[in-house]
């Protein structure tokens, strides 16, 4: 039999070395791909992470350690930015703040004023009322 | 301080111009002449029109490091930098029908599938979605 030696380059050789020494735990890793699909299709429920956990079989501690291993943030921070950018689109598709607050998933006007401003420097009005005079 | 320009060594700014444009997909957002007949040329993403700009920089012709690393980066197969997108198969697909040459095909590593492509201009560019 004839062995064909194809030779990799530099970077081929690193990433498969990154991925035998950092991704090989196939089952762990869709584990946290399956939880972030959860959060991108859940994102406007009351999401908490015990319940993420219970589906996924693993302890609350646990899945959020991987998630920011794999992830390279934690469940929260993901959900957080998730809603944050949800909320951008349908501030421009002319939602209004209050709407737009409860339709991806706060639970108060003031923590997501609060939160809109820390993630994008402009609070929700701001925000819209630049798109708007923007797009004229 | 904000981040709005990611820095891309060209050797030709007109070809790298077509390719980025008419291959890839970007839009022009700046192009003004500088002298010698180089150009302050920037493209940005069609979806994300106020996003960070790509500057087309025709470094490597005028400072030889920038020559000398630009092809280290290029044998070693080492990207320049990446784009998000949100299906590598479907763009590995459409460029290698455009005649794009791959030196990675569309690889999965935990929780990223990633590409790699010869942007003709002294690059290797890599496209990367998120599973």
């Amino acid at each position: 039999m004839t062995s064909i030696y194809i030779e990799m380059t530099f970077y081929e050789e690193k990433i498969s070395h990154i991925k035998n020494s950092c991704y090989s735990n196939n089952k762990q890793i869709e584990t946290i791909i399956a939880t972030r699909h959860f959060i991108d299709n859940n994102f406007e429920k009351d999401l908490k992470l015990d319940f993420l956990s219970n589906i996924k079989f693993t302890s609350k501690y646990h899945l959020q350690r991987l998630f920011k291993r794999y992830y390279g943030l934690t469940p929260r921070q993901y959900l957080i930015n998730k809603r944050i950018e949800k909320s951008k689109e349908n501030l421009i598709n002319g939602m209004t703040v209050t709407e737009t607050c409860f339709a991806v998933g706060f639970e108060s006007l003031g923590s997501f004023s609060k939160l809109f401003k820390t993630k994008t420097g402009k609070s929700p009005s701001q925000f819209q009322k630049e798109q708007v005079s923007r797009s004229k | 301080m904000k981040v709005t320009l990611i820095s891309i060594p060209v050797r030709d700014q007109e070809k790298a111009l077509q390719f980025y444009t008419k291959k890839l997909g970007f839009l022009v957002k700046k192009d003004a002449p500088l002298e010698g007949g180089n150009r302050w040329l920037t493209l940005v993403s069609p979806e994300w029109q106020d996003g960070p700009e790509l500057l087309l920089e025709p470094a490597p012709n005028h400072f030889e490091p920038c020559k000398v690393f630009q092809d280290s980066l290029k044998e070693a197969g080492i990207p320049w930098t990446q784009f998000d997108v949100e299906n590598v198969d479907k763009e590995y697909d459409r460029l290698t029908k455009l005649n794009v040459d791959f030196s990675i095909p569309p690889t999965e590593m935990g929780t990223v599938k990633f590409a790699v492509f010869d942007d003709t201009c002294g690059n290797n560019i890599q496209i990367v979605e998120t599973l």
